[in-house]
């Protein structure tokens, strides 16, 4: 991750603070991608009441794809039905697609959903947030930061809203946690977030920098070196486990010779 | 060289009883497979988006290809090793693992959303994906199964030629067929790689392959006297105690060294401190530890349950239920996918604990029924239990 990629990179930035749980966002999104009501690319959860009387509060999360800049569906995926754009978005091709859900278990983020209620004529297939490649090809912003009314969600470069993150934390270091998640998280994601509480009660997971693919690519590397050492090896000891048994067969044939000259 | 085959009065399979509940639960899997085609997998499973691989994966794949492993370690052992004493298992457990890899196949067919596409795994290949690896693991090796096991079928139909033809080359088949499914099992533990923020610290590690082939190796060997035992029980066609003696002498020094392994990484992971204090997670964990590696560990460092049938197939079973248990926990119980309460909408929240449908046991329940019928028509037409010289060891005795 070299930083003229970052410079590329088209990212969002959701403020938790400025987040009034109004889910125009989650409208926007369908009526942009066509998405049937009781399905959804994204959406936004509260963890209800927080707090003691008279300190009370509400915190909500809007929730869709990470794009991942590594992603790890799309490592994992054995058809190779994801692909990511340079620019960032992380998209899905439903016509490679052959229903394993690995990815689904690949994402620390839980974000792939499946039809689990389609046949096999209906097509059940993956769906998750595009970041709606249509609409910023031509200079707009996606679906869901143009609808929202407070600004919780923007969309821009990646390295400006990094930017534009910190300097917020650096301006109110009493309101913010002193961290955007997505800097790092799962080697950095094209969806950075701030918040007020700590980040794992929105729900998200506790990520180290290095992105969950890499230890299993990295086994995977081994692979074909693994099947080559092995495949020696079991040659090697059936050629000599061969030697070994001729070798003793022919000692045993010359004992066997040598006795009975003995004998005479 | 014999061509008719002794029949045994009780391997008779006219619709006794017991065949007839197999295929009436085969007809059930059947139903309910059509019910998933047409109405989703959603109607017939409690798999849901919070859950997106439940009990299929871990019975039908994890389990399945696990109990198969005897092929490759069987084969290994008299083609590899040249000790021609095992020759007489090598058979059975070529029979049952290339029936557990069908079985799989056919198991993968309801499991995957888009059966029909299955041909895109040689058209779309994504080399960092270890299912696109097991994928064709399991082609290529059931494939040689196959080959291995078709001098039975070749003898069986008087074609000898064909059968020696293969046989000449069984070493290189062998060699080629031991490598995939060494990498096959060790796949199946680095299918978990890529959750480490998902899989319990207990059972989540880099050595996750190494621990899968170790395991792999002790399952083959209990695999193979738990079938040579009932084969010898309920078909009146088995094998000698002193050959599995033999293997389960084998058994503790490979249970050790997966202990080690295991608990050393807990150790260097700094991991140890999840065993007594992780709730479900450290019960699981000791349940699947003590009944599959300590129990038979120690059952099977004695001489005197070696040598006693009871005693073997007792010790097989044990060490199979943990070592099951073990690839259901990292498949499935052990998994925790991100906490639903807190950012998962409503619509996706359903089945959050994930357990089971009676239907989606059934598809499971009838692919094995249709394998063991399998198993039972294939030792009763072909000479699997016969060596390949055409002797019958446990008759001959």
């Amino acid at each position: 991750m070299t930083d003229i990629q970052n410079i590329k990179h088209k990212a969002f930035l959701f403020d938790a603070t400025r987040c009034i749980d109004c889910r125009a966002c989650m409208i926007a999104c369908s009526v942009e991608n066509n998405i049937p009501v009781d399905k959804t690319r994204i959406w936004v959860a509260g963890v209800g009441l927080m707090g003691e009387y008279p300190n009370l509060g509400r915190v909500s999360m809007v929730y869709h794809c990470m794009h991942c800049n590594e992603p790890d569906c799309l490592s994992a995926c054995p058809v190779g039905a994801y692909s990511q754009r340079p620019d960032g978005p992380v998209l899905y091709d439903h016509n490679k697609c052959i229903g394993c859900r690995y990815c689904m278990n690949a994402c620390p983020f839980g974000v792939p959903h499946f039809d689990f209620n389609k046949g096999l004529l209906q097509g059940a297939f993956i769906d998750k947030c595009t970041m709606c490649p249509q609409r910023i090809d031509i200079g707009l912003e996606p679906a869901c930061v143009a609808t929202c009314p407070t600004d919780a969600l923007m969309f821009g470069e990646r390295t400006d809203l990094l930017t534009e993150a910190h300097s917020r934390i650096t301006a109110y270091p009493t309101r913010y946690i002193n961290h955007v998640y997505g800097e790092t998280e799962n080697g950095g994601t094209s969806y950075l977030i701030l918040s007020h509480v700590p980040f794992a009660e929105l729900g998200l997971p506790n990520l180290g920098s290095t992105p969950v693919r890499d230890i299993s690519e990295a086994a995977m590397a081994l692979t074909i070196p693994f099947a080559l050492a092995w495949g020696a090896v079991l040659t090697g000891v059936t050629v000599g486990v061969h030697q070994f048994n001729k070798r003793k067969e022919q000692l045993a044939e010359a004992e066997a010779k040598a006795k009975p000259e003995e004998t005479k | 060289m014999k061509m008719q085959i002794a029949i045994n009065p009780r391997l008779r399979f006219h619709l006794s009883p017991f065949v007839a509940i197999l295929l009436i639960l085969m007809g059930i899997a059947f139903i309910v497979a059509m019910i998933r085609y047409i109405y989703g997998i959603g109607a017939i499973s409690n798999l849901s988006n919070a859950y997106p691989w439940g009990f299929w994966v871990s019975f039908d794949l994890f389990t399945g290809i696990a109990i198969s492993s005897g092929a490759f370690v069987l084969t290994s052992i008299v083609y590899i090793l040249k000790l021609e004493e095992f020759r007489p298992l090598v058979r059975p457990t070529l029979l049952t693992g290339l029936l557990g890899y069908v079985m799989e196949v056919i198991a993968l067919l309801v499991d995957l959303g888009h059966p029909e596409r299955i041909w895109h795994y040689f058209i779309y290949q994504n080399f960092t994906s270890f299912l696109l690896a097991i994928g064709l693991y399991v082609m290529i090796y059931a494939t040689i199964m196959m080959v291995e096991l078709a001098p039975a079928l070749l003898e069986r139909l008087k074609l000898q030629k064909f059968a020696d033809l293969i046989k000449r080359y069984m070493k290189p088949l062998v060699i080629i067929g031991a490598t995939i499914s060494v990498l096959h099992q060790g796949s199946l533990g680095a299918l978990l790689l890529i959750q480490p923020a998902k899989l319990f610290p207990l059972w989540w590690t880099p050595l996750l392959p190494i621990l899968f082939f170790i395991s792999a190796v002790a399952i083959a060997l209990a695999m193979t006297i738990f079938e040579s035992s009932l084969s010898s029980r309920y078909f009146h066609r088995g094998l000698e105690t002193h050959l599995l003696e033999k293997l389960a002498a084998a058994i503790p020094y490979v249970l050790g060294l997966y202990l080690i392994v295991r608990f050393v990484q807990l150790a260097l992971a700094d991991d140890l401190q999840y065993l007594f204090n992780s709730g479900t997670m450290s019960i699981l964990f000791w349940t699947e530890v003590i009944i599959g590696s300590i129990i038979p560990l120690i059952l099977f460092s004695f001489k005197r349950i070696r040598q006693s049938p009871s005693g073997l197939l007792t010790g097989a079973i044990i060490l199979l239920l943990g070592m099951i248990l073990d690839r259901f926990d990292v498949s499935w119980l052990a998994v925790k996918h991100p906490d639903p309460i807190t950012y998962i909408p409503t619509f996706m929240a359903n089945n959050v604990h994930y357990f089971p449908s009676l239907p989606e046991v059934s598809i499971s329940i009838g692919i094995f029924s249709a394998g063991i019928l399998a198993f039972g028509l294939a030792i009763k037409y072909l000479p699997i239990f016969e060596d390949e010289d055409g002797h019958h060891p446990a008759a001959s005795h």
